[in-house]
């Protein structure tokens, strides 16, 4: 083994051990090289770059495995999905305050900044739309304010609830972990039906005072009570998981299990939270299983050593 | 691997059309036929190597300890070759088309 300067090497423990010994030294080599030819700010973006690249081969977010190859099918659905839920709470939680605002004068037309999130993710996917390639930025940007925006409107006591948030918030996961892959037009399309099919269930299975179902909205937004429909939910969510699975398609059906994910969480924290809503025992076996599912999907995308390559050193003599 | 190709994957994989190249040379070559413009990062460049790796379009040939530094060799494989090959007479086709449009409204050439 070569010898290998003390701070390129402590790059390396981002590393999984079994790429380490894989690829460890020719990176430190590279970092060198690079390190001999660049100013030294050009050094540091290359380190923090091999730092970066070393978490995501840990965590599995590369685009040759499973878990990123999800999540890049994920992505942009994900923030397709996002606007729709913003568009249904508008119409079944937020809307209705305005035509009984006369009750709180104080708030003006809406009781919550709720809508300026919603917009702010239709206006992302807007954006998304015309500029793929740019879905990491925009998730970051959509994810960012929805967050902060949450936190100061806490202060005024005219925050969304938590849980809704929580879900918006996380539907922008995929594009943010996404490995960096060309993302086509292509790709948009397809991920409406996603949009629409959310709405079309949050509109079929949800409780408003506009349409009574799954979520109960009190005529504020974001206030919504968890009913007894959601293990149905959950149960449609991990079929489709499974006879995706079964079917050999299963980046596809990597990537719904992690578009259900906030929905299967929350069916079970959002419970949790209150002392009178009773927890449905489906929603935490949904849980369970969807646990398992993931544990599977990360289990496959472990880094894992590529077989040696064929090597033929008299064909290198004149290097490079 | 998509049918789109994005920049710095087609200079990657036109560095390498010269012949195999160890890590830095083919940041070195991508700078070069970029006159500049694209720095790949070295943690850029080993998520690219990976990919284009488990994608089938360059393959490691070897490797050689250089002033007590490791470096390993990547070239182009049979399916590599072709795809840069189509992919460069994509970029010609259109790059003919944009010219002939610009001498016919008297731009540029």
């Amino acid at each position: 083994m070569t010898q290998r300067p003390a701070r390129s090497g402590k790059l390396l423990r981002f590393y999984p051990k079994a790429y380490r010994e894989e690829r460890g030294e020719e990176i430190v080599a590279t970092l060198q090289e690079a390190a001999e030819a660049r100013v030294p700010r050009a050094s540091l973006s290359d380190q923090i770059s091999v730092a970066m690249y070393g978490v995501r081969v840990r965590l599995g977010l590369t685009s040759e495995t499973m878990f990123g190859k999800a999540l890049d099918i994920a992505s942009i659905p994900g923030l397709v999905m996002g606007a729709f839920f913003g568009t249904y709470l508008l119409i079944s939680g937020d809307l209705p305050v305005v035509s009984s605002r006369f009750f709180y004068p104080q708030f003006g037309p809406f009781l919550t900044v709720g809508p300026l999130f919603y917009l702010v993710w239709v206006l992302g996917v807007a954006v998304v739309f015309e500029w793929p390639q740019y879905r990491r930025r925009i998730a970051g940007t959509c994810m960012s304010l929805t967050i902060v925006g949450e936190v100061l409107a806490k202060v005024a006591h005219r925050n969304p609830n938590f849980w809704e948030i929580a879900i918006l918030v996380s539907l922008g996961l995929p594009s943010l972990l996404a490995p960096d892959v060309y993302v086509t037009r292509r790709k948009v399309v397809p991920s409406l039906s996603v949009g629409l099919a959310t709405f079309a269930t949050l509109f079929f299975v949800s409780e408003s005072n506009v349409n009574p179902g799954f979520f109960n909205s009190f005529y504020w937004s974001g206030t919504y009570e968890i009913v007894h429909r959601q293990p149905y939910v959950d149960v449609f969510l991990l079929a489709l998981f499974a006879v995706l699975w079964i079917t050999k398609r299963r980046e596809v059906a990597s990537a719904a299990l992690i578009l259900s994910s906030p929905w299967i969480i929350v069916g079970v924290a959002y419970p949790m939270s209150l002392q009178y809503l009773r927890m449905d025992s489906l929603n935490v076996i949904a849980l369970i299983a969807w646990a398992v599912a993931m544990a599977l999907i990360v289990t496959t995308s472990r880094y894992r050593p590529r077989p040696p390559a064929s090597v033929d050193l008299s064909t290198l003599n004149s290097g490079s | 691997m998509t049918k789109e190709m994005r920049e710095p994957t087609f200079l990657v994989l036109a560095t390498l059309a010269e012949g195999k190249k160890h890590g830095y040379a083919i940041i070195q070559g991508v700078a070069s036929l970029s006159e500049g413009e694209v720095d790949l990062k070295a943690g850029t460049l080993y998520a690219m190597l990976d990919r284009l790796t488990f994608d089938g379009v360059i393959e490691s040939v070897g490797e050689e300890v250089v002033d007590g530094r490791l470096r390993r060799y990547y070239e182009l494989t049979p399916q590599g070759t072709t795809l840069l090959g189509e992919e460069s007479k994509r970029r010609v086709k259109v790059s003919n088309i944009a010219l002939r449009r610009l001498r016919f409204v008297g731009g540029v050439a």
